[in-house]
């Protein structure tokens, strides 16, 4: 079986697109996550195959799924964004002759292909249909809902993991090389730091509407308090530590108005769900969430760089792809699990939704509100990346645990969870889920 | 901790300078009961050695680019921790 990336074709780019033609008919039952880590320590049981593998099966019996009954999966290939194996550096054979293998050496080392899942899960004996969903979690998901809704796999398989390895983030791959080819040789013309041009972003949006950085510190207590109630995040595992506003202000600069705190910590994590189609979800062992739509932004920016106005344009059209294909409105939200790896672009996402009413340049000013889990307008109730470590997967997962009444101590109380919306990673360029606890 | 209360208890001035939160580093400080004279965030080693007169500045790190070079720029002598272990500031007075 060779497995092909999900063509343009089955995502929603457009607006005008109507309702989802398989709005309600698909649902999300089985979540499962593997145990984080800061890096890996390079034993078999830990590298990104193995933890892959847990957190799938972990999905499967969340499910109440026997695995037999499974016929797809959808995998995100790429396992990093910054942490690359060193050329050069040998081989971990220990680790890779662990585990049957593909021609790619590095396969369940350094990334993931079907292939290798399906080669090292002899449970799933009946998977007829993969494909890969680029990039993130928010991709991957797309792909599945409309390969469910289309009827390409009944019961599938979605997963996204990340390996991080020693060393510098973002400093080895392509950026250790003397020329970088194709489009990057120009958007990374400077060499700054991943988070510089959301901090551009985010220096003009304060410009523009007479706010500062300061104003983010609610977020980002309240996201990191999300995430220490998060029991499958690296913070809540490995360093329940507050980050209070003095925390955040005192932290060094990356790419000014970026600081530390404001840059996703990269970790190794895995996380699965288990789609199905609304009927089957229904003698499955968790509440099915069921999906109202799905949209995506491919929007290309007109230079180098989004600029702002083409930011607030792009996430305002986003939100009408988003609400046009689910029937709902803004005011439907019980709450919102946008992107916030870098944080200083989850404002641009929410004033694209007018979350709770919100227009642009308000987004921090409703930061300083209450914007808690017990309040009535939950901010990023997951605590994102900011709250639980670099995944872009936690936002997916809050909403289902939210609507299924499962967030434990995380559960939203300030309303009634009936209808969530999450996705990401760029306000140009990502990929949206809603998701809802009734079908219709 | 015992490097650390043992200087503590030679009259050296110490603290932590962590891209750790500053709740964090006082947390730690705390849990093992040991009362420092300032906690900072990374890039605040300028401010430390502006606060406090010494004789000396000493900064011990395990990263090249994060603690080295900072400790240097900002005109503290540096120490790899295998190098403070060895150290005579570190060892107790006879």
């Amino acid at each position: 079986m060779s497995t092909p990336t999900a063509p343009d074709a089955i995502y929603r780019n457009d607006e005008g697109l109507g309702i989802w033609e398989h709005r309600g008919k698909v649902a999300a039952v089985g979540v499962g996550h593997a145990p984080t880590s800061r890096r890996w320590d390079g034993r078999p049981e830990t590298c990104v195959g193995a933890i892959t593998i847990d957190a799938l099966r972990k999905a499967i019996d969340d499910a109440g799924v026997a695995p037999n009954q499974i016929d797809g999966l959808v995998v995100v290939p790429v396992t990093t964004t910054g942490a690359f194996w060193e050329q050069g550096k040998p081989l971990p054979m220990d680790v890779i002759q662990s585990f049957n293998q593909t021609d790619d050496p590095l396969d369940g080392v350094a990334k993931l292909s079907a292939e290798w899942l399906l080669a090292n899960m002899p449970e799933l004996t009946n998977v007829q249909f993969t494909m890969y969903g680029p990039g993130c979690m928010s991709n991957a998901l797309n792909v599945t809902a409309q390969a469910v809704g289309d009827g390409l796999t009944h019961t599938c398989l979605v997963v996204k993991s990340w390996h991080n390895f020693e060393g510098r983030y973002y400093q080895g791959g392509a950026n250790a090389g003397d020329a970088i080819p194709g489009t990057p040789a120009i958007t990374q013309l400077w060499g700054g730091p991943a988070s510089y041009s959301t901090a551009l972003q985010f220096a003009e949006y304060c410009r523009k509407y007479g706010k500062n950085h300061e104003m983010m510190a609610p977020f980002m207590e309240n996201s990191r308090r999300n995430g220490l109630m998060f029991p499958e995040g690296y913070w809540a595992q490995h360093r329940p530590e507050k980050l209070l506003p003095e925390d955040y202000l005192a932290s060094r600069w990356i790419a000014k108005p970026a600081n530390l705190f404001d840059n996703d910590i990269p970790i190794m994590m895995s996380g699965a769900y288990l789609f199905s189609t609304s009927e089957r979800a229904q003698d499955m062992k968790q509440k099915p969430v069921y999906i109202l739509n799905h949209a995506s932004s491919n929007t290309r920016p007109r230079s180098l760089l989004p600029t702002l106005d083409e930011v607030e344009a792009d996430t305002a059209r986003t939100a009408r792809k988003i609400y046009e294909g689910a029937g709902i409105t803004a005011d439907d939200l019980s709450f919102e699990n946008m992107y916030d790896g870098f944080s200083l672009f989850h404002q641009f996402h929410l004033e694209g939704l007018g979350y709770r009413g919100i227009k642009f340049g308000e987004a921090l000013d409703f930061y300083q509100t209450d914007i808690s889990i017990e309040g009535p307008n939950p901010v990023s109730p997951s605590g994102g990346n900011v709250g639980s470590g670099r995944s872009r997967v936690w936002m997916h997962t809050d909403c289902i645990q939210q609507l299924q009444g499962r967030a434990g101590p995380r559960q939203v109380t300030g309303v009634k969870p009936e209808v969530g919306v999450s996705g990401g990673p760029m306000p140009l360029g990502g990929n949206f889920t809603v998701w809802s606890a009734s079908p219709d | 901790m015992d490097m650390v209360r043992l200087v503590r208890d030679k009259g050296f001035l110490i603290g932590s300078c962590s891209d750790r939160t500053l709740s964090g580093q006082r947390a730690i400080w705390a849990e093992h009961d040991i009362e420092v004279d300032f906690v900072v965030a990374k890039h605040m080693l300028p401010d430390v050695k502006a606060k406090f007169e010494a004789d000396t500045y000493l900064h011990i790190g395990d990263r090249e680019d994060l603690d080295r070079q900072y400790a240097l720029k900002a005109g503290f002598d540096f120490l790899w921790p295998d190098e403070a272990v060895a150290h005579p500031h570190f060892k107790p007075e006879d």
